[in-house]
């Protein structure tokens, strides 16, 4: 199922948006440039220049022609054919130049190219793809609740769980040995259909935004830590829950609430609402590791091998 | 090796119900101790007991020496006894060898015994040819036989069977029966919990009786003797009042009941009093055709014993 769903993403969610994107053209305008002269730093207020590269300069209320601007600050002024890099400006009419990297608080642009910034379709793509790491996160949170919830009360329903606690297998030989035998074919499954996806995304957004996107350092950081740590969440409150309850469908029912967390912040992500960043990566990472060891610690407490037993039906 | 089993005071409750009440028993070394009683007697909760499964309320028993309310004796106990539960409980999707394989590394077999272990096992059960079957296509006598292997896979020194023969057709109980003698005769010390009189006739050294409460503990010939004394049976060609007052007037007599050409007397000690029954009756004129004990079935024990109480 999550290898269907890894070819079946990324076709239902990138698709129809690269259908409307426009392609990006970064070509830069072919200006050509006569420097005369190089002004580094100070303010140049109420002038006419023509022809200079200026430098981490101060520029107000002026018109320039033909410069190349870098690291600058440029307010109330008129900028035709230059190149700006690296700068900001403020309330300016920029006609005929190239920005690069170049922050803008209401400016006109007339017949400029801007380059290195994202166009919508690329943003939006963004959004998309990192609102599908989720998706990896899910999978290892979903299937420990069909096979985590069957651990001690599949067992008991069978009736082999009397003969496993009678070896001489400790509590936490027992929680581990469960917990690892759901652990890994969960995660070889994510990884599995990890590959298919990235290069259907690859594929698919490419000849859009100019660029493979993923595997992408957020992605691997979400895929090989957030996602193994959601896992053994799922995996240690399912098996809590299990070894609770006395039927598989109500340890499904109740051990399936534990993927609601990552669900929401799927959601609160597809609409854009957070962008993934290390920070907030490794903020998840911390909360759900400290959440785990919580789990681990608190399942090992409540553990009986006695009352699974007596509680029998 | 001081190989037995000695509760004391063994009680468990589960809320207000009292499951064993103060259990004292000594299971001896190389012995088959049968525990029988009604339907929930007690007997599966003392079991659950003795293998750690579940912690006693009050009392406490010894394995080997080893203290089952002691966490850390329980795991030693654990390692050192084979358990075979009321329901086989095998793992229905794997093969006979493979469930075996498992509980032998459970046990911490190690990998080079493992094998022949397993192999020495389904050969004597005569399953070895269906070794790689999924136990879900097997009938209840060979999922049994495989229950029983799997409780014999580390060569436990206790071995703890609860209805090893319940639910069988009588063809699978008397494998399941004839296996169990075999044990008996390695000299294993098994612990068999049974509502079925007959095995535990022919298979234990002595039995427990038990309804929540030890009622009685002893061979079946020890108990009868506890219940009713000792009784000589005669049987004679032809039965006169002359010789009923013959063997009335002796000294150690101390009752006798006659049906047809049987004479039922009841004695102290026949192996004593017999010859000297023999005699009188002789001297009396009868003509002795046999003597011989009267035997009382462990289902009458039972039955005096639980039925009186019921």
């Amino acid at each position: 199922m999550p290898l269907v769903m890894a070819f079946v993403m990324p076709i239902v969610y990138l698709v129809p948006v690269t259908m409307f994107a426009e392609p990006t053209d970064e070509r830069p305008l072919d200006l050509t440039f006569n420097i005369s002269a190089t002004i580094v730093g100070g303010n140049i207020t109420d002038v006419s220049i023509k022809d200079l590269r200026l430098i981490d300069v101060n520029l107000t209320n002026s018109v320039v022609t033909g410069c190349i601007i870098e690291g600058c600050d440029v307010s109330r002024s008129i900028v035709f054919d230059s190149f700006i890099v690296e700068s900001r400006i403020n309330s300016t009419l920029v006609v005929h130049s190239n920005l690069e990297n170049t922050a803008r608080i209401d400016s006109v642009l007339d017949r400029c190219v801007v380059i290195g910034e994202i166009n919508e379709a690329e943003k939006f793509l963004k959004v998309f793809i990192d609102s599908l790491l989720m998706f990896f996160i899910l999978i290892p949170a979903v299937i420990p609740t069909v096979i985590a919830s069957y651990s001690f009360v599949g067992e008991k329903i069978n009736k082999s769980l009397e003969p496993l606690l009678a070896t001489p297998t400790t509590d936490t030989e027992l929680l581990a040995g469960k917990s690892i035998s759901i652990f890994l074919p969960t995660m070889l499954v994510t990884w599995a259909s990890l590959v298919p996806f990235v290069i259907l995304v690859d594929i698919i957004v490419q000849p859009v935004i100019g660029y493979y996107p993923l595997p992408n350092l957020i992605w691997l950081v979400g895929v090989f830590i957030l996602a193994p740590l959601f896992c053994i969440l799922s995996i240690l409150i399912n098996m809590l829950i299990s070894s609770k309850v006395s039927d598989v469908r109500a340890s499904q029912q109740i051990g399936g609430l534990v993927v609601l967390p990552v669900v929401a912040f799927f959601i609160i992500a597809i609409a854009g609402l957070v962008t993934l960043d290390f920070v907030l990566m490794a903020g998840f990472i911390l909360l759900t590791a400290a959440i785990d060891v919580g789990v681990f610690y608190v399942s090992l407490k409540v553990f009986r091998r006695e009352e699974i037993l007596v509680r029998w039906k | 090796m001081n190989h037995l089993i000695e509760a004391v005071g063994l009680t468990r409750n589960f809320g207000s119900i009292t499951a064993v009440e103060d259990l004292n028993l000594i299971v001896k070394d190389g012995e088959v101790f049968g525990f029988i009683g009604p339907n929930g007697a007690g007997k599966t909760t003392t079991v659950r007991m003795l293998c750690c499964l579940i912690a006693p309320t009050a009392g406490t028993a010894y394995i080997n020496s080893l203290d089952i309310t002691n966490p850390d004796d329980a795991i030693k106990i654990r390692g050192m006894i084979g358990l075979l539960p009321e329901n086989p409980g095998l793992y229905e999707s794997l093969s006979a060898y493979r469930n075996l394989d498992f509980f032998a590394q459970l046990y911490g077999v190690p990998k080079g015994k493992r094998d022949q272990r397993i192999r020495d096992l389904l050969t004597k059960l005569d399953v070895w040819d269906r070794r790689d079957d999924p136990i879900a296509k097997f009938s209840k006598g060979m999922k049994q036989k495989i229950a029983i292997a799997r409780a014999l896979v580390h060569e436990p020194d206790f071995l703890f069977l609860d209805e090893p023969t319940s639910g069988l057709d009588p063809q699978a109980a008397i494998t399941v029966r004839n296996y169990l003698l075999d044990l008996k005769k390695e000299g294993r010390t098994i612990f068999l919990n049974t509502h079925n009189l007959d095995d535990a006739q022919r298979i234990c050294d002595r039995v427990g009786i038990i309804q929540r409460r030890i009622l009685a503990v002893g061979s079946a010939d020890d108990l009868a003797h506890k219940f009713w004394g000792r009784t000589t049976l005669v049987k004679l060609k032809k039965i006169t009042p002359e010789i009923i007052a013959a063997v009335n007037a002796l000294p150690f007599v101390r009752s006798v009941h006659e049906n047809e050409n049987t004479i039922a007397i009841d004695v102290e000690n026949p192996e004593n009093d017999n010859p000297l029954i023999v005699r009188s009756l002789i001297n009396a004129g009868a003509e002795v055709e046999f003597v011989e004990e009267l035997r009382r079935g462990l289902e009458e024990i039972y039955l005096r014993l639980v039925g009186g109480i019921r």
